[in-house]
């Protein structure tokens, strides 16, 4: 295999990961700015390729009450990210069918983004038509935490392929592989609560329309307490973890040096973005970037892993 | 990825991008906000007076204060009234804690539906309490109020429109929807809860 190939491979690799996490941010800012509907069909946004500017150049058969000029467009960008996203991801696939049809563990995770990230595309569709369900809105972001850790899998084992030596020197402590996968267990726990703590908050407003954001997460007790405990938890561990992965391994790659330092830094982000969500009343911006930082922090526990992983098998 | 020194300047780079998508996500979520604030006056209510179905009188003026929903039925229609009118129960239901949104029906049928038959047809939508009016006025009363004053459909009772009209605490017409269309209902719960909210909280 050329070294030239396998780089390329993955510099495109790593640059659909940051594309993706891009487009998880605009997601999450279609919905905390509640453009979920400013197109209400799909995959046109009322009966155009192109939204319309003013209600004037609205199709007859389009609904006027639903035309929001702002709305319509945040939407529409969503989704030109989104059909980006979608050709990146196919030519990341395409590039591991032509050059990395014997390596699996690349070949495979590739074809199953395309995949998921075809299924996405549609199941956006359905989160459009059934008006914005919670449950359906929950799928789409889990998916789409899929999809990304699929892609840095790829791109890590590309990495790997592309300098095999990485990983031969290094020394982690032996509890290593069975903290991380735990830290990540829980961190899964603790997004399944943080989803529910959401859709308790939805369902209060659907009860209580005329409530204040502040009233409503009261709504979310006691869910909403336990979040926050379990996150306290889960800051204590990141900062074990990180800890011990930091002064207890010997020549640590820079995969995992920088991925330690980086899961430390994104909890404290985390718990300080908290902190504001529950003291000013769920202002939309932080309720954005504690979905982000979910989603990254994921991201970097999964390096961190398949690291540890791939020492393990290095000993092999 | 593989050189130590480059993590300074690519953590400086994820820095400066996290803080430039903050600023833009603010702007964003800002002029989101503004743009659905931002509803367009239709006109005015004009003066009516009709019965509800309590006997009681029931004119313009009760728009006054209060965020309203209405539109226009009959009792024996087997169309669209009984999905209409389920889903008006759905926001009936909804707004239940609150005195700050109420419900008007306006019956296109006046020959049929008498106030007897108002009122047996507001008990199998649930309705308990003056939050949900169901009215009877002449016949061309009625249809001069949806042609001229809504700019609805006329050639009742058939021909009666399927919109919802949402009318402002000043009897201000802002805004129709789609009934029959979840999407356009959406709106419509957003919209009153964004003109209910106008003045305090609950």
């Amino acid at each position: 295999m050329e070294k030239n190939t396998v780089r390329r491979f993955r510099r495109f690799a790593v640059t659909t990961v940051v594309a993706t996490y891009l487009l998880i941010f605009v997601g999450g800012l279609v919905r905390v700015s509640g453009a979920g509907l400013g197109c209400p069909d799909w995959p046109r946004c009322f009966g155009r390729w192109i939204p319309p500017t003013s209600v004037s150049q609205l199709p007859a058969t389009m609904d006027a009450s639903l035309f929001n000029f702002t709305l319509a467009w945040i939407e529409y960008i969503n989704r030109l990210v989104g059909v980006t996203i979608g050709i990146l991801i196919f030519i990341t696939t395409a590039l591991a069918f032509l050059n990395f049809r014997r390596e699996k563990r690349i070949l495979y995770p590739s074809v199953a983004a395309l995949l998921l990230v075809a299924y996405q595309g549609w199941q956006g569709s359905q989160v459009v038509s059934s008006g914005l369900e919670p449950f359906l809105i929950t799928v789409h972001m889990v998916l789409a935490f899929l999809i990304v850790s699929l892609l840095i899998y790829v791109s890590q084992q590309a990495y790997y392929l592309e300098s095999p030596e990485t990983e031969a020197r290094s020394q982690y402590p032996p509890e290593a592989k069975k903290l991380i996968l735990g830290l990540w267990g829980v961190v899964i726990v603790q997004i399944i609560l943080g989803t529910q703590v959401r859709s308790l908050i939805e369902v209060a407003a659907d009860k209580f329309p005329l409530f204040s954001e502040g009233a409503l997460l009261n709504a979310a007790d006691p869910l909403s307490y336990l979040h926050g405990l379990l996150g306290v938890l889960v800051a204590g561990l990141t900062w074990y973890i990180g800890d011990r992965m930091l002064k207890r391994s010997q020549r640590p790659s820079p995969l995992v040096e920088y991925g330690a330092k980086i899961m430390m830094l994104l909890v404290a982000a985390q718990i300080a973005v908290g902190g504001i969500l529950i003291g000013f009343h769920l202002p939309d911006l932080m309720q954005l970037y504690h979905l982000w930082i979910a989603s990254l922090f994921t991201g970097v526990l999964l390096v961190l892993y398949s690291a540890v992983q791939r020492k393990t098998k290095v000993q092999v | 990825m593989s050189n130590k020194s480059k993590f300074p300047k690519i953590f400086l780079w994820a820095g400066s991008l996290a803080i430039i998508l903050a600023i833009v996500a603010a702007v964003v979520i800002q002029r989101a906000h503004h743009s659905r604030a931002d509803l367009p006056v239709y006109g005015t209510v004009p003066d009516f007076t009709y019965v509800n179905q309590d006997g009681q009188p029931f004119d313009q003026s009760d728009l006054q204060g209060k965020v309203t929903v209405l539109e226009f039925f009959f009792t024996s229609c087997q169309g669209p009234c009984p999905v209409m009118n389920m889903r008006m129960a759905e926001l009936y239901k909804q707004y239940q804690s609150t005195d700050a949104v109420q419900f008007v029906s306006i019956s296109v049928d006046p020959a049929r539906d008498s106030l007897t038959a108002l009122k047996a047809y507001s008990h199998r939508y649930g309705v308990t309490d003056h939050r949900w009016n169901f009215l009877r006025g002449p016949l061309q009363d009625v249809e001069d109020l949806s042609v001229k004053g809504f700019k609805l459909g006329g050639n009742f009772p058939a021909g009666h429109s399927t919109r919802f009209v949402l009318i402002d605490r000043d009897g201000r017409i802002r805004g129709y929807y789609r009934s029959l269309d979840q999407a356009s209902l959406g709106v419509l719960q957003d919209h009153i809860r964004l003109l209910a909210r106008a003045r305090g909280q609950t």
